[in-house]
């Protein structure tokens, strides 16, 4: 494997609390990685160290073959940041904000004009170049956040969720552009939403409380919980009542409520003639078998919902 | 070398630029008010200070302070803006520049918003006043324009590092700068003060700046003393700034 980042025992302590433990990890390069995990998971820390925003308590980490603690410099020439929030000058026109990164960069106008003119074109804002960020619509500031990242061609690219707050349709126009760099540099990116993971990225790792509980790519992961039984039961009222019954039978492993739904994971699947023994003549709108997604991958692992 | 340090002054002079009439209104305001207030509402009172007419006396202070006090303002809201609210200095961080290069860059901005003020203000008195001194004298006053605006930079720049609520910065400026200015002798001659208590007002930076701006520009004096103390003071908070600056990145 050609690897681009790679991550050595890295742990990373706050005082007492420990945000990353002892983790290891190598992506390919020219591939989509996506780590995955809740608020709090280390996901954040984990980038901060790759980026040579912070440094790690111990352990160490590279980026195409470059220390972040004794060659921050180098890696920081070779990466492209996109933060989780957006951090754009609101007092330099979006143009502005792309010619100053560019010199920060090193490049010359020669250099920078035709590019910054090209990434303008390309993510819709040529019109607007000369408008202030703080008057774009989140998606918009977002798309300038991401092109201002690949202004100098890095090699590697790191993406803190980067379509949290975004409405659905800039959020699928984020997605669109980050696929259309596919295979063109390695991106790194980290996220809440199971679904992006699932669309996005060649391989996952789930993370939860500093470490890594699953790597695979989305198929394999979901492939994982496949023995799993799980049905969702819509009642058509009284849910209160079924959710007592419900966690009352002894081969329900797990149980997830969304108001009158109900995600059920059996233990096994003889498990499935009790269980309709029990629920009969209840209430129910609606029960079907439900194909396993990213979700229940994590929820399998963790034992609650990734946004809890 | 510094080309990052370049990149953000020039950004910073480049906002700076846009805004520069509204700058100018606001920073002038508040010295002409008290050359106003002092110079002519108390000119009748005060006949002169040392056989200076009393709206001289206080001149060079005043245009000293604007210059001063512009460029605290500057380093520390700016740095504390970029930093907690627009987060530009991550954005910057994440650039193959140093951590040297930014905080320069920073105190860089804040002392030539200093320079540029503290002339505007120069040109008005000048202009609008019946203030007048020898263009020779121009260039030893420039010095402590100079050293002064960098001093109070790097001050600056230490605040808007270490203080994360912006009302503190506020508070500094009240507790901390104000009396220094007010102390060093703009508005009253340092022979006011008790003989015990003279030895530490001159020995304050503020006052090398103001009473060493005032005989440069009144008397043609180089005091190298007063000098002396402010090359000394701009190195120790330029690195102080720097070494501070550096610390809370790598935290």
């Amino acid at each position: 494997m050609r690897t681009a980042i790679s991550l050595k025992g890295i742990t990373k302590d706050y005082g007492s609390l420990t945000a990353v433990a002892d983790f290891s990890l190598d992506v390919e390069r020219e591939s989509i990685f996506g780590l995955l995990g809740p608020n709090g998971a280390g996901k954040t820390t984990l980038i901060k160290i790759l980026t040579t925003l912070m440094r790690p308590t111990s352990g160490d980490a590279l980026v195409e073959g470059y220390s972040v603690l004794n060659a921050a410099k180098q890696v920081r020439r070779l990466i492209g940041v996109v933060p989780q929030a957006n951090n754009l000058d609101r007092y330099l026109t979006a143009r502005e904000n792309l010619i100053l990164h560019a010199r920060l960069h090193g490049m010359s106008p020669k250099e920078y004009n035709p590019r910054i003119d090209e990434l303008l074109e390309l993510i819709g804002l040529a019109s607007r170049q000369r408008d202030f960020p703080d008057i774009f619509s989140g998606g918009m500031q977002r798309r300038l956040v991401v092109a201002r990242a690949l202004l100098h061609n890095p090699r590697v690219l790191f993406l803190d969720e980067p379509t949290t707050g975004l409405d659905p349709q800039s959020r699928r126009a984020v997605w669109e552009y980050i696929q259309s760099l596919r295979s063109k540099m390695t991106i790194f990116l980290t996220t809440h939403y199971m679904e992006e993971a699932d669309s996005l990225c060649d391989r996952i790792v789930i993370m939860d409380e500093g470490k890594a509980l699953v790597d695979g790519s989305a198929a394999q992961l979901k492939e994982a919980v496949a023995h799993s039984h799980i049905y969702e039961i819509e009642f058509k009222g009284n849910a209160d009542h079924y959710e007592g019954l419900l966690r009352s039978m002894p081969f329900v492993e797990s149980l997830e409520r969304n108001r009158d739904s109900f995600r059920v994971a059996l233990k096994d699947e003889k498990d499935l003639k009790p269980f309709m023994e029990k629920i009969v003549g209840a209430d129910i709108k609606r029960i079907f078998l439900k194909e396993p997604t990213l979700e229940d991958v994590f929820i399998e692992l963790t034992g609650r919902n990734i946004r809890e | 070398m510094f080309r990052g340090a370049y990149s953000i002054w020039g950004r910073d002079m480049l906002v700076l630029r846009r805004s520069i009439l509204s700058e100018l209104l606001a920073v002038m305001a508040y010295p002409l008010t008290l050359y106003l207030a002092f110079g002519v509402g108390l000119k009748g009172y005060i006949a002169d200070v040392g056989g200076i007419p009393y709206p001289v006396f206080i001149a060079p202070g005043l245009i000293s302070m604007t210059a001063v006090n512009a460029a605290f303002d500057e380093s520390a809201w700016s740095m504390w803006f970029h930093r907690k609210v627009q987060r530009t200095i991550e954005e910057y961080r994440v650039t193959p520049i140093t951590v040297y290069d930014i905080v320069i860059g920073k105190i860089f901005s804040g002392f030539s918003q200093g320079a540029i003020k503290g002339v505007a203000v120069a040109v008005v008195i000048f202009f609008m006043t019946p203030f007048r001194f020898q263009f020779s004298y121009l260039l030893f006053y420039l010095a402590y324009i100079v050293l002064g605006s960098m001093i109070f930079s790097c001050l600056g720049t230490i605040c808007g590092t270490l203080i994360d609520k912006p009302e503190n910065i506020g508070r500094v400026q009240a507790v901390v700068i104000v009396p220094l200015i007010f102390m060093a002798g703009i508005f009253f001659p340092l022979s006011a003060y008790p003989t015990a208590i003279l030895p530490f007002i001159k020995a304050l930076p503020t006052t090398a700046m103001f009473e060493g701006a005032r005989q440069a520009l009144v008397y043609g004096v180089f005091a190298l003393n007063y000098i002396v103390t402010l090359v000394i003071t701009a190195a120790v908070t330029f690195a102080l700034a720097v070494v501070t600056f550096n610390r809370k990145m790598s935290e």
